[in-house]
C-alpha cells in the first residue's frame, strides 16, 4: 500500500502543473483575483496616461479634425473610397470575434483549458466592436448625419433599404455587439457578488449594483447556467453571421478581386486567425503584468492556444489558396491584372510580408511544443499574424481597389488623417482594456473551482490517467 | 406560523450538504422550506433537491419569434409601405430577406434570453436578504425553516454531519 500512494503522490505531481489540477481553496483563489485587481503600480497609470493621451490627440483630435474640414483630409477618393477606415472596420471585428470564438466553442465543445481565460477573451470582443463601431462613424464623414440609417418616418417618405449589404451590415454588428456584451454579463454575476463581498467604498456599491443582488441559489444558477447554454449556442451562428456579411459588402459587388463565393468563410476564418492570436497576445501581457495570474494563466494555455494558431493558420491558408485559385484561373483581364498587382506592385511587399507573418512563421514555430510553450515568442507570433492580417485587409480594401474595370480612374490610395485614427484606435482598445482589468475581475473565479471540482485521477490497469467528470 | 425559525447551515462540501438535505426530510423538513445558497452551480441530483423550473428557454423561443416578426417586417412590410425599386431586383427579394429575419431572430432569442434571467431570478433585487459572505468563498449554505421547539435536536444532527456553524440566518444587506 504505501508503494502505491508514493506511485499516487508522484502522479499527482506530474499532472500540478495543471490548473485543473492544483486546486486552492476558493477562498485564496477569490482573493488573489481581487488582488490582482486592486494592485496597480505607478507604471500602470503612466501607460494609461500616455495612451489617454494619444486617444485624445490621434482618435479625438484627428477626428474632430476630419468633421472640421471634411473628408478632403483622408487619403479616400476615386477609386479608393474604401481605405483605412474600412480595414479598421474589418479588423477590429476581426478581433473581437476570437473572445466569442473561444468562450462560446470551448464552453459547447467543453473544452477544459478555456476556464481561467473565457472573460479575459471576452472582454477582447466587446472592446473590438466599440473600434469597430467608431471606424464606421469616421468613415462617414457627415457623422452627424448618422440617423439617416435608422428606421424612422421622416419627410422625405424613405426608409432605409433593409435588402441593402450595408443594412445587413447594421443589423448584424449591432446584434453582435449586444449579444456579446449580454454574454459578458450573464457569466460575470457570480464574481461581480464575490468582489461586492470583498469590497469598500466605490467599489462596494460599484460591485453591489452589477451584482443585481444575486446570493447563489439555485434558482439563480439554474436560470444563469440555462441562459449561458442558450447563448453559446446561439452566438456562435451570429458570431459566423457577423464576419460573412462583412464579406458580403466586399463579395456582393463585381469587382475583381472581391466578387468571390468563398470570401464568407475566408473572412471569418481571417477573424479568428487575428482573434485568436491577439487573445495569446492578450494572456501573456495579463500574465506577465497582472500579479497573482501565473497561478491562472499556465504554459498550458500558451500550448493550447498556440495549437488553436497553427490549426487556423493552416485553415487560412487553405481559403486564401482556393480564393487565389479560382480567381486567377477564370480568366478575368482585370482580375490577372489585380492579381499580378498584388505581388509585383508597388506594394507587393506587404503581400509577401502577409504569407511570410501568416504562413510561413506560425507553421514553422508553433508544431514545437517548447515554443508554443513559451510566452515571449507566442506573443511575437501573434504580433506578425496581427500585422499579416492587417495587410491582408489592407491588400482587400484599398490596394485592389486601385483596380478595377476603368484604367483611366487607377490611382495609389495615399492615406491622410486615418493613419492617426487608426493609432487612436488602437491606443483606445488597450486603454479600455487595461481600466477594465482594474474593475472587472479578468479570471471566472467560479468557473475555475468548478472546473477543479470536476477534474480527478482515475486508475487504469497501472497508469493514473486525468478524467473530467460531467457536472451539470 | 408564528413558531418556526429559519436556520443557516454551513458546509465545506457538497457530501455533507447532501446529507444535511436528506436528514433535514428525515427530520421532518420539507423541500419547499430549505433553499441551498452556493458559490458555484450545484446541480439539484447531486443535493437531493427537486429540479429547479425555469422559464428562460420558453422566453427565448418567445423571443427568436418575436425577433422573426420583427425582421418580416422590416424586410417585407417597409418595403410595401415605403417603395424603393432598386434596378433589377424584385420589391422584396427573399435572399437579402433571409439576412434581416435571421439577425433579428437571433437578437430576439438572445435579449429575450438575458431579460429571462433578470425576470426568473428577480434581478436586480437590493433588498436585505438572508445570505452570509463566505457563500462566494466556495462554501454551502443549507437555509430551512423548522418549528423552535426542534431546532435544537435539529442543529445537533447537522453538526454531526459535519456543518461548519448552524445559525439563526439573518437578512442582510448585500
Amino acid at each position: 500500500m504505501p508503494e502505491m500512494d508514493n506511485s499516487t503522490t508522484k502522479t499527482h505531481n506530474e499532472f500540478s502543473e495543471h490548473l485543473m489540477f492544483d486546486p486552492l481553496p476558493r477562498g485564496v483563489m477569490n482573493d488573489m483575483v481581487m488582488e490582482s485587481m486592486q494592485t496597480t503600480s505607478w507604471k500602470f497609470w503612466v501607460i494609461a496616461c500616455f495612451l489617454g493621451i494619444i486617444v485624445l490627440v490621434c482618435l479625438f483630435g484627428a477626428w474632430g479634425y476630419l468633421i472640421n474640414e471634411g473628408m478632403g483630409v483622408a487619403g479616400v477618393n476615386r477609386p479608393a473610397y474604401w481605405g483605412i477606415f474600412l480595414v479598421n472596420t474589418v479588423f477590429w471585428i476581426g478581433i473581437s470575434h476570437a473572445g466569442t470564438f473561444v468562450s462560446a466553442l470551448l464552453r459547447v465543445f467543453k473544452a477544459e483549458f478555456r476556464r481561467p481565460f473565457t472573460r479575459a477573451a471576452e472582454l477582447m470582443t466587446t472592446f473590438g466592436l466599440v473600434q469597430a463601431g467608431l471606424s464606421i462613424f469616421m468613415h462617414m464623414g457627415r457623422v452627424w448625419l448618422f440617423y439617416f440609417l435608422a428606421p424612422y418616418p421622416n419627410e422625405r417618405g424613405l426608409w432605409p433599404n433593409f435588402h441593402s449589404p450595408l443594412s445587413w451590415d447594421f443589423l448584424a454588428i449591432n446584434t453582435y455587439l449586444l449579444a456579446s456584451t449580454m454574454y459578458l454579463f450573464l457569466p460575470l454575476i457570480p464574481d461581480l457578488a464575490m468582489a461586492r463581498d470583498r469590497s469598500k467604498g466605490w467599489r462596494k456599491i460599484f460591485y453591489r449594483t452589477l451584482a443585481l443582488g444575486f446570493r447563489g441559489t439555485e434558482g439563480e444558477w439554474t436560470h444563469l447556467r440555462s441562459a449561458m447554454n442558450i447563448f453559446a449556442f446561439a452566438i456562435l451562428p451570429v458570431m459566423f453571421s457577423v464576419h460573412t456579411i462583412v464579406s458580403w459588402d466586399f463579395a456582393a459587388a463585381m469587382r475583381p478581386g472581391w466578387s468571390s463565393t468563398i470570401f464568407g468563410p475566408y473572412f471569418v476564418i481571417g477573424a479568428l486567425q487575428s482573434g485568436i492570436a491577439a487573445v495569446a497576445m492578450v494572456l501573456v501581457v495579463v500574465r506577465a503584468t497582472m500579479k497573482n495570474m501565473k497561478y491562472f494563466i499556465r504554459p498550458e494555455v500558451f500550448d493550447s492556444m498556440g495549437k488553436l494558431m497553427l490549426i487556423i493558420s493552416m485553415s487560412w491558408a487553405y481559403f486564401f489558396f482556393n480564393d487565389y485559385l479560382v480567381q486567377w484561373y477564370n480568366g478575368d483581364k482585370f482580375t490577372d491584372i489585380l492579381l499580378h498587382f498584388h505581388e509585383s506592385g508597388p506594394l507587393g511587399w506587404m503581400w509577401f510580408m502577409m504569407l511570410i507573418f501568416n504562413v510561413a512563421i506560425p507553421w514553422a514555430t508553433l508544431w514545437n511544443k517548447k515554443i508554443r510553450r513559451n510566452p515571449a515568442i507566442l506573443f511575437t507570433v501573434g504580433f506578425l499574424i496581427n500585422i499579416a492580417m492587417y495587410i491582408e485587409r489592407y491588400v482587400i480594401v484599398p490596394i485592389s481597389l486601385t483596380i478595377n474595370r476603368m484604367p483611366f480612374t487607377w490611382r495609389m490610395y495615399k492615406p491622410g488623417v486615418e493613419v492617426w485614427l487608426s493609432l487612436g484606435t488602437l491606443a483606445f482598445f488597450i486603454l479600455l482594456y487595461m481600466l477594465a482589468s482594474r474593475i472587472v475581475p479578468l479570471v471566472p473565479v467560479w468557473e475555475v473551482q468548478e472546473g477543479q471540482m470536476a477534474h480527478s485521477l482515475r486508475k487504469v490497469g497501472k497508469a493514473t490517467v486525468p478524467a473530467v467528470s460531467e457536472l451539470e | 406560523m408564528d413558531n418556526m425559525k429559519t436556520l443557516l447551515a454551513l458546509f465545506d462540501d457538497i457530501d455533507p450538504a447532501a446529507d444535511a438535505v436528506e436528514k433535514l426530510h428525515y427530520l421532518g423538513i420539507s423541500n419547499d422550506q430549505i433553499n441551498i445558497v452556493s458559490g458555484i452551480p450545484v446541480t439539484e441530483p447531486m443535493l437531493g433537491r427537486p429540479h429547479q423550473w425555469t422559464n428562460v428557454p420558453r422566453l427565448a423561443l418567445g423571443g427568436a419569434l418575436a425577433g422573426f416578426f420583427i425582421g418580416l417586417f422590416l424586410s417585407v412590410a417597409t418595403p410595401l409601405m415605403y417603395p424603393i425599386h432598386v434596378g433589377g431586383q424584385p420589391l422584396i427579394p427573399i435572399p437579402p430577406s433571409i439576412v434581416v429575419i435571421f439577425e433579428m431572430t437571433m437578437l430576439g432569442m438572445l435579449v429575450s434570453t438575458f431579460l429571462g434571467v433578470f425576470l426568473d431570478s428577480h434581478f436586480p433585487s437590493y433588498k436585505p436578504k438572508e445570505y452570509i459572505p463566505e457563500i462566494s468563498d466556495g462554501k454551502i449554505a443549507v437555509f430551512f425553516s423548522c418549528p423552535q421547539e426542534k431546532e435544537n435536536s435539529i442543529i445537533a444532527a447537522l453538526k454531526i454531519i459535519g456543518a461548519k456553524s448552524v445559525e439563526p440566518a439573518e437578512a442582510q444587506q448585500l
